[in-house]
């Protein structure tokens, strides 16, 4: 029997991609290679009653409509808000901002009076650049080679806005979308550990120093989720980030999508330039009219396809596509809490996300060591302790600490991942160790995510969380490829719909919904 | 008398302003602080009879220019090299990037023939490329909140000229603009010291390293002029300093008046926020009914106007234009022309012949990068990337018979000390630099008859670069076009009436090729 579209890989763009066409009626099969839906939207018992979201582990940008759209909600999504973000700092001192507003102003004031006041104009002039950017996220990108005068007055369109906005507002969106976060938060903030914090957000997932241009423009994350009506910044899922996948592999259920765990997919089945279904590793063949592939394109187009089936220079843009996973995850099972020299003993602080990021300087040096090769001995660390907002997901009295790591360069220099697995992890203790001295006495496992598992294990190719580096020239109309942001590809009948696709990674789920509606024929 | 123009600082930009403007008929005068004008163009004796590029040791001044100001009848010779660059390598190699393509790629073909292969083709690309770039460099940027008709007009020749592109080239020159020069020269080229030769054009003069994005950008800006990469542009007989004695006579004949020794040190301003003229250090006023600076936006707006004249917002904007020099520049005298083990086996007309463009000492792109690390962190590397020029090699009026002078651009060095000053420092970096040179070319230290080592911070003490940035302000995307110097005043106003900019910290700001100071005195003279 034929489906109307089989889905490549069951992460949350490729489900939220099913349940959107399943809902307008279409007969809709995703294929998830693992044993479970989620990709790296997971949530999974690592060790025996300690459920870790393995990978993504803090939820931002996923987009309001596909929640409101999908019914999120009623498929068992609840988000809990994460509140503020503690900077430990090596001098004994901390930075500890939190969603109540007043308090981080009097927080900054300790360090500094002028940031204080220039903390207020910054939130604005951000939720301001904000604006302007959301109703882009939604977009399919016009292609500025198009002979379509349609698509050349999206273009011009969008240079109209940028034009109508106010000219200080203008001078911010060309700064942020082409500066580094250093540079850009110099001309607002006097004190270190407050922009290296800022900044650090700026690097997540890409292999790129915070002084690196090019980097200012994801502080504007941080500020989508207020213009979103959702909470401030960040959240987590009740039950782990594989809630979120769940919930739509839920909506998309409920929608009549058939989903197939544990069937990995040997290649894509064209028959004359167009894909008409795909063929399991098994060797069983699915047949359908439409496939969509949520997998980043080097699998897609290199693993899946004979690029002998596609335009020469095409095949060339792929492989020159830039994925370089730059981050880890360590993953800890704690028998207590971390006690934190600069504050200790138990507290709010610890709800929050922990951010080892001290300094500018100590940023930058992470980075530099990691450009030649070697992860760094002094990483940046993004840390939370979920089981402070959501017990379910450790026994009672015991906690789960998930630490975000960065930088570890996929391409060593010497050795591979599997000899420098247990070094990494040691140098990320060793690291929390001089803000958190007991945290060697606490640990009751550890897991040690490296680049070359997520590549492994997730089918992250070089590890890269975002399905490819998300700098300037490798987004909106040049993502993935020059030409092919339209989520169509070379092959007739194959689209993209993953992270590789516009807008890009995070557990925002657009390029999903974006292809799903581009397919039903509501984008353009 | 009174002047209809006042021109503060007698760079290469000031003196193509005053040329331009005399021809249109004002009176005009030009205020140059030190006693000779030219600016970043000099040519100093630094031991007798030797001569040598105080600061620019290549210029590129844009053909325009040269023929409007019939710079050639001023004297103006133009020795073109017959090698853009040489990249010899420490184990007694050489990669010689020869003008004639085919005799590049021969070259090229001894480190990887995949790359001579693909050589000519990233020339045709780079030419192809920068005629959009080119486009956009030659003309005033448009002001957003009162696009001209001719802004459209432009707007629509330079969008037809993108699409001519066609797709290959179109899109390159999308994902190049913000890319990092490393991983475009990553595309094209497998062996390294091609690799750093390419894109040591990418880092030249500013903070960035060859994995900073937007360095592929500088490159681009750099290569517009002449439409190629790898080091474009030449030297005048006789150094920049023959090029400040062409510049000069040819305002001169124009009807300008050239002061020396002559600094300002306040633009006046009068209650309707009008310039009216200059106050000089000697406490003369100068009165004028258009001033303009060609010194750079920071100095202009934050050290010579009084802030009252000015909106603290643009202030602020002003402060935050980033200009944090990163090279330094020594020179030396020396007894004979450095021996580089990787020429020892040519014949010596070629030895000479490759010498006669820039010789850049970078094994690899990665030590351009490690050589960047250090000055983000304050300080300078062990191992700084050197460009040396030696351009005695073909210019025989600048060093005694058989001797010879050399210029290095050093990278990358800091304007300030973290944890030290440039008195004690200074000569440690020459000496590190001798030290590198030596490397490539074993007892250069012993033919020093002569050194001077200028620092970021001395370029700025002598010739008024703030923050010692040659290009007047990082060629950064948030710093280029309608946003050069500031976003809303990139047509060479300012808040002031009738003050001007037209320095190279103004569209397009590329360098030694004059193109800021002819646009921007055709804008004052068209300007109603």
């Amino acid at each position: 029997m034929k489906y109307d579209a089989v889905v490549i890989g069951g992460g949350h763009n490729g489900l939220a991609a099913a349940a959107y066409l399943a809902r307008a009626g279409r007969k809709v099969l995703v294929l998830e290679r693992r044993h479970v839906v989620g990709g790296a939207a997971v949530t999974e018992e690592v060790f025996p009653r300690f459920r870790f979201s393995v990978c993504s582990y803090v939820v931002s940008l996923l987009r309001p409509d596909i929640i409101r759209e999908l019914d999120l909600p009623r498929h068992g999504l609840e988000i809990l808000p994460l509140d503020g973000t503690f900077s430990p700092m090596l001098n004994g001192d901390y930075l500890w901002r939190v969603n109540d507003h007043a308090k981080t102003r009097r927080e900054i004031a300790r360090h500094s009076k002028l940031d204080a006041e220039a903390y207020d104009e910054y939130g604005r002039a951000m939720v301001e650049m904000a604006r302007f950017v959301k109703p882009i996220l939604a977009m399919t990108p016009p292609d500025p080679m198009t002979r379509n005068p349609r698509e050349l007055l999206k273009l011009g369109a969008l240079a109209r806005r940028f034009k109508a906005l106010p000219s200080r507002d203008r001078y911010n969106q060309l700064q942020l979308m082409t500066m580094s976060a250093v540079d850009f938060l110099d001309q607002w903030f006097e004190t270190d550990v407050l922009k290296a914090t800022m900044a650090a957000s700026g690097i997540i997932g890409t292999f790129l120093g915070v002084r690196s241009p090019g980097t200012a423009y994801v502080l504007l994350h941080h500020y989508m989720g207020e213009i979103d009506g959702a909470f401030r910044s960040w959240g987590f899922a009740r039950g782990g980030t594989g809630a979120i996948s769940n919930a739509i592999a839920g909506a998309a259920r409920a929608a009549g999508a058939e989903i197939r765990t544990g069937t990995a997919i040997a290649r894509i089945r064209t028959r004359g330039g167009s894909a008409d279904g795909v063929v399991l590793d098994n060797g069983d063949e699915i047949d359908a009219s439409l496939v969509l592939s949520s997998v980043d394109p080097r699998r897609t187009f290199l693993g899946l396809l004979d690029p002998k089936e596609l335009p020469s220079d095409f095949v060339a843009d792929v492989r020159r596509f830039k994925l370089r996973g730059s981050s880890g995850k360590v993953n800890l099972a704690l028998d207590a809490l971390p006690d934190f020299r600069s504050l200790p003993g138990p507290g709010p602080h610890l709800r929050g996300a922990i951010s080892i990021s001290p300094s500018i300087d100590y940023m930058e040096r992470a980075y530099d060591q990691a450009k030649y090769g070697e992860f760094s001995r002094r990483p940046y660390i993004d840390m939370v302790i979920p089981t402070l907002t959501d017990p379910s997901v450790a026994p009672p009295g015991k906690h789960v600490l998930s630490c975000f790591v960065q930088y570890a360069p996929y391409a060593l220099a010497g050795g591979t991942w599997d000899q420098q697995r247990d070094a990494f992890g040691d140098a990320v203790i060793d690291t929390l160790a001089e803000h958190a001295p007991n945290i060697r006495d606490i640990i009751l496992h550890r897991q040690v995510v490296t680049p070359l598992d997520l590549e492994r294990e997730w089918g992250l190719s070089e590890g890269n969380i975002f399905h490819g580096e998300l700098t300037l020239e490798q987004l909106f109309f040049l993502r993935p490829v020059p030409g092919w942001a339209r989520y169509t590809t070379p092959v007739r009948n194959l689209w993209m719909c993953g992270s590789a696709a516009h807008p890009g990674g995070g557990i925002m789920g657009a390029p999903g919904r974006n292809a799903a509606r581009r397919i039903l024929g509501h984008a353009h | 008398m009174a002047h209809d123009v006042v021109i503060v600082g007698g760079g290469h930009n000031g003196l193509i302003a005053a040329a331009t403007l005399a021809r249109g008929g004002l009176r005009t005068l030009v205020l140059e602080r030190s006693e000779r004008v030219g600016g970043c163009a000099a040519t100093d004796e630094i031991a007798p009879g030797f001569r040598v590029p105080a600061l620019a040791h290549r210029t590129a001044i844009d053909s325009h220019v040269i023929q409007s100001l019939e710079l050639e009848r001023h004297g103006l010779r133009i020795v073109r090299p017959a090698a853009y660059a040489c990249a010899p390598t420490t184990d007694g190699r050489a990669l010689i990037i020869w003008a004639d393509t085919e005799r590049a790629c021969r070259e090229i073909a001894t480190f990887s023939s995949i790359d001579a292969e693909r050589y000519p083709a990233f020339l045709e690309s780079i030419r192809r490329i920068t005629v959009v770039v080119r486009s956009l460099l030659d003309a005033s940027p448009p002001d957003l909140d009162a696009l001209a008709p001719a802004d459209a007009i432009r707007a629509l020749r330079t969008g037809r000229q993108f699409r001519a592109l066609g797709r290959t080239d179109a899109y390159r020159l999308l994902r190049w603009l913000p890319m990092a020069v490393s991983d475009l020269v990553g595309e094209w080229f497998e062996s390294e010291p091609l690799r750093a030769t390419v894109a040591a054009d990418g880092v030249l003069g500013s903070f960035l390293g060859p994995r900073s994005a937007g360095s592929a950008a500088v490159m681009l800006l750099l290569a517009a002029g002449e439409g190629r990469p790898i080091a474009p542009g030449w030297m005048p007989r006789g150094g920049g300093g023959a090029l400040a004695e062409a510049l000069c006579a040819a305002a001169k004949q124009a009807g300008a008046e050239i002061r020396t020794s002559a600094a300002v040190c306040e633009i006046r301003v009068d209650d309707d926020g009008r310039a009216t003229g200059v106050v000089l250090e000697s406490g003369e006023e100068i009165g004028a009914s258009r001033v303009v600076s060609a010194v750079d936006p920071r100095r202009t707006f934050l050290a010579l106007i009084d802030p009252i004249h000015l909106p603290p917002e643009f202030r602020r904007r002003a402060q935050n234009i980033r200009m944090r020099g990163t090279l330094a520049k020594v020179n030396f005298a020396l007894t004979a022309a450095p021996e580089f083990q990787g020429l020892a086996a040519r014949a010596l007309a070629d030895r000479v012949a490759a010498l006669s463009g820039c010789v850049r000492l970078a094994g690899s792109v990665d030590s351009i990068e490690r050589a960047f690390d250090a000055v983000k962190y304050g300080t300078f590397s062990d191992v700084p990337w050197i460009e040396l020029a030696i351009p005695s090699v073909t210019d025989d009026t600048l060093a005694p018979a058989g001797q010879h002078v050399a210029s290095a651009y050093v990278q990358y060095v800091p304007h300030t000390l973290k944890d030290a000053d440039w008195d004690h420092q200074r000569e440690q970096l020459g000496d590190r630099v001798v030290d590198v040179i030596g490397r490539y070319a074993p007892g250069f230290e012993r033919l020093i008859v002569a050194r001077e080592v200028l620092t970021p911070a001395d370029l700025e003490q002598r010739v008024g670069l703030t923050g010692g940035h040659v290009f007047h302000g990082e060629l950064a995307l948030d710093q280029l076009a309608v946003a050069r110097p500031l976003l809303g005043w990139a047509q060479y106003r300012t808040p002031i009436k009738n003050l001007h900019l037209c320095g190279a910290g103004t569209h397009p700001g590329t360098g030694l090729d004059g193109r800021s100071g002819l646009l921007a005195a055709q804008a004052i003279l068209t300007a109603p």
